[in-house]
């Protein structure tokens, strides 16, 4: 874990280069650029809050608050996890020809997609002040499910970026797994909805104690309770550690499998 | 290692791959695993058991038969391959490539890419920008600095390549096929630069197929075999034994190998 943080420092220039490289080459050649990350999460906002709120009658007041309020940090994750995924894989040339820590691969993965999520949150205050929905004190309070939400996600992203080096349907299975994922956790809809009987299934996925503090600062205005703010770091470290423990564990090998 | 004139020293050094047989990619292999089924593989040495020295400032020629295992033990000098047994000590910096150009991106611009491969080699934003400058004239590709390097000719992607390699001053230079490109003017530069590299006490490991080239440039040549050392002396010398190794049989060639044994 020491190494993680002493290389990520170490490598600290390298990573934000390739981070800053991966959006320079997916916004450069398009006409609004860095507007993109702004327009999509408008774009499928405007959709789904037309499914939900005028079609699907008796959703959430608000409705593109509270979705945007999970589905901004859901995005952040499952992109991070598709881009890490390939992460090694996709730098192959490099990886068998230039020495090079392999971790700032994945890192900068996630660090990409950070900036991303960042950006994105413009949107959500603009629709925010647009609906005339509250804007409450505990915004200040999203830096802690950031920061389990950033720990959680490096995790899962290691494992991926290794395991798709040695077998790589991982990548396409994780697609399915993440749109699966995406539907069982409560996103789209409120936990309330599914009866209670169910529930205790849907607590036992990990992601939604991190994502649920994104909607009650944004959504509800409410803090969560300390055994979830537990419960999501306690997932978060537990992630990071064995996907690092993996990945530090293949490193050395990936140069001749990719 | 108390001999403080010796930047490489190469002991006893074996890197074995695991040449797998119709080999797949895929999760197949791990349900044959499962199934116990054997999944039908060779081991094989590219290097077995090679060792030598270099010595500060020394230009050190490396040549082979395609699949004698020159590249393997490059890369094993620049640290891309841990070796299978043996040690690399390598004192001082080094330029952590083998080929000149592996760390630029084609969709960043020369200027940019010159940064990038500064701190995938571990150089810092700092150093970098105080080198572009100096990068930058060595190229000489004029307002194509700040094109996508995807729109240059190969011969401006080498001079970018090489300026770069070059110019961030490593202790220890390794490279395969070095002067295969650039035109007359630049082959002389790069040549130049190589002379100065020298005199400045650092030490060239080159590959190169180009036999006019080594016994020009190098000190020494190491021809190698099937992975071993055949000949470990002047370039005259290991270039005959070249001549008489390749005219005697046939080339041994190797699908590039991948998992390791």
């Amino acid at each position: 874990m020491t190494e993680l943080l002493r290389d990520s420092y170490r490598y600290r220039e390298l990573i934000w280069a390739l981070a800053v490289k991966e959006l320079t080459i997916r916004y450069k050649r398009s006409i609004l650029g860095f507007l993109w990350a702004l327009l999509n999460p408008m774009l499928l906002m405007l959709v789904l809050t037309v499914v939900f709120s005028k079609i699907l009658v008796g959703a959430q007041p608000h409705y593109a608050v509270f979705l945007l309020s999970m589905l901004l940090p859901w995005t952040f994750f499952s992109q991070s996890l598709s881009y890490a995924a390939e992460s090694i894989v996709g730098n192959a040339d490099l990886i068998k020809k230039v020495r090079v820590a392999k971790l700032v691969f994945p890192v900068a993965a996630v660090v990409s997609n950070m900036i991303n999520l960042l950006l994105s949150f413009i949107p959500l205050i603009l629709i925010v002040l647009a609906t005339r929905h509250p804007f409450y004190w505990t915004w200040l309070y999203l830096p802690v499910p950031l920061a389990a939400l950033v720990i959680l996600t490096l995790g899962a992203t290691f494992f991926f970026a290794a395991a798709n080096v040695y077998y790589r349907d991982i990548a396409h299975i994780l697609q399915i797994v993440l749109q699966i994922w995406f539907y069982v956790t409560p996103i789209i809809y409120s936990l309330d909805l599914i009866p209670a009987k169910y529930r205790v299934f849907f607590k036992l996925n990990p992601i939604i104690y991190v994502l649920n503090g994104f909607r009650l600062g944004v959504y509800y205005g409410m803090l969560p309770t300390l055994e979830s703010v537990i419960a999501s770091f306690i997932c978060a470290f537990v992630a990071l550690y064995v996907g690092f423990r993996i990945f530090r564990r293949y490193q050395d090998e990936f140069v001749f499998y990719v | 290692m108390n001999d403080a004139s010796v930047a490489i020293r190469v002991e006893n050094v074996t890197q074995r791959f695991r040449v797998i047989h119709e080999r797949s990619d895929t999760v197949r292999e791990l349900f044959a695993k499962f199934m116990r089924k054997r999944v039908s593989y060779h081991d094989f040495e590219a290097v077995s058991g090679v060792s030598f020295d270099v010595r500060k400032g020394e230009i050190v020629g490396l040549i082979g038969r395609n699949g004698s295992g020159k590249s393997t033990l490059l890369k094993m000098i620049a640290g891309v391959y841990r070796p299978t047994s043996g040690t690399v000590t390598v004192t001082g910096s080094l330029a952590p490539l083998i080929e000149l150009g592996a760390g630029m991106h084609h969709e960043l611009t020369g200027r940019e890419n010159i940064l990038l491969n500064g701190l995938l080699m571990g150089y810092s934003k700092d150093t970098m920008m105080e080198r572009e400058q100096r990068i930058i004239e060595f190229a000489d590709i004029g307002d194509f600095i700040d094109v996508p390097v995807k729109q240059y000719s190969s011969g401006m992607y080498m001079r970018l390549a090489f300026a770069v390699a070059t110019e961030i001053d490593p202790d220890v230079l390794v490279v395969d096929e070095i002067l295969a490109v650039g035109d007359f003017a630049f082959q002389q530069k790069c040549i130049d630069r190589l002379r100065n590299f020298r005199a400045a006490g650092k030490t060239i490991i080159l590959v190169s197929h180009d036999l006019g080239q080594i016994e020009q440039q190098c000190d020494r040549a190491i021809l190698l075999d099937r992975g071993k050392v055949l000949v470990d002396g002047s370039p005259t010398e290991a270039i005959h034994a070249y001549m008489g190794v390749a005219a005697g049989e046939e080339p041994v060639l190797v699908e590039t190998p991948s998992p390791r044994a």
